[in-house]
């Protein structure tokens, strides 16, 4: 019999909450701190959240004003190398939740991808460099086709 | 606070470095949840409702695929919300994925449109273009200050 993949997530009054925000912490390759670090760290807040350790850092689910704060302080603890995401469903979610999939949820295959390119993320964050970020213009037809014809004379002169 | 619209819409990299200069992403995510947290869209694991390929119909024809108005119907709002865009052209499947090429086309079409400021970048293919990327992103989003007063 194939697995029922659509179950019915049976909410609580929390998670229908509009004003109820889910936010996915996660660290980067070259993170000074691990994940239980940062779940005691988040319980040490004593914030009303809902928080959930996970392998790639963890999750926390409540009201936005104080999950906004408990990432604010949590950045803190290693800031080039701690990245936070929304989370569009609530936690433990059946129609996310890998506990009742055949396999890992789909959004962990595209953070998978993006932690690739995180260790780099972070080396640019810790070492700022100016770049131009003007947008490069078309030159002019006239000043072109003076400059093919300075071209074409300084091959005919040599 | 300025609006960033990112494009792809669910990107990680690209929602994180918008927040961390204090400004606002307009991401999916943030969208999708308030379908999926609704009691009244009861047949999950669907989150879209007959009514949303008609709300798409502002940005898209009737003749264009009902999957391309679905998505616009959530990714439209955002775009019209917008005070500013960052694009990243030709992102793999991994860099957040709306899982509609058309989709895809007819957003970043939208947001170039806009009369906002915005960014377009291509995808890294190497370390430096990656820290290059993460320095463009930087300066622009620090430039969008000067909107944030008017």
């Amino acid at each position: 019999m194939l697995e029922n993949l659509s179950i019915n997530p049976e909410l609580g009054s929390d998670d229908t909450d509009p004003e109820t925000v889910t936010r996915m912490i996660i660290l980067g390759p070259k993170a000074n701190v691990s994940e239980s670090e940062i779940v005691h760290a988040l319980h040490l807040l004593d914030l009303p959240l809902t928080i959930k350790n996970t392998c790639y850092g963890s999750m926390v689910s409540g009201k936005e004003k104080d999950v906004i704060k408990a990432i604010k302080e949590i950045r803190k603890m290693d800031p080039n190398n701690i990245f936070t995401k929304a989370r569009g469903f609530p936690p433990g979610d059946p129609r996310r939740c890998r506990a009742h999939r055949l396999g890992p949820r789909e959004g962990f295959h595209q953070m998978e991808d993006e932690f690739k390119l995180l260790g780099d993320i972070s080396d640019a964050l810790s070492n700022r460099k100016e770049v131009n970020i003007e947008k490069d213009e078309p030159i002019d037809v006239d000043d072109f086709k003076d400059i093919v014809k300075e071209s074409l004379n300084d091959k005919k002169n040599k | 606070m300025v609006k960033v619209a990112i494009y792809p819409p669910n990107s990680l990299i690209l929602a994180d470095l918008i927040e961390r200069k204090g400004h606002t992403a307009l991401a999916l995510q943030k969208e999708v949840r308030k379908k999926v947290v609704d009691p009244e869209i009861d047949s999950p694991p669907m989150n879209i409702t007959e009514d949303d390929p008609i709300k798409g119909l502002k940005y898209a024809a009737i003749e264009v695929p009902s999957g391309v108005r679905g998505r616009m119907s959530i990714i439209g709002p955002m775009i019209d919300e917008a005070e500013a865009a960052i694009i990243v052209d030709d992102a793999p499947f991994g860099f957040g994925c709306v899982g509609c090429a058309r989709t895809n086309e007819l957003s970043t079409f939208l947001l170039r449109n806009r009369d906002i400021p915005s960014l377009e970048l291509n995808y890294p293919s190497s370390r430096d273009e990656t820290m290059d990327m993460v320095n463009k992103i930087n300066d622009f989003l620090d430039s969008l200050k000067s909107l944030e007063g008017s």
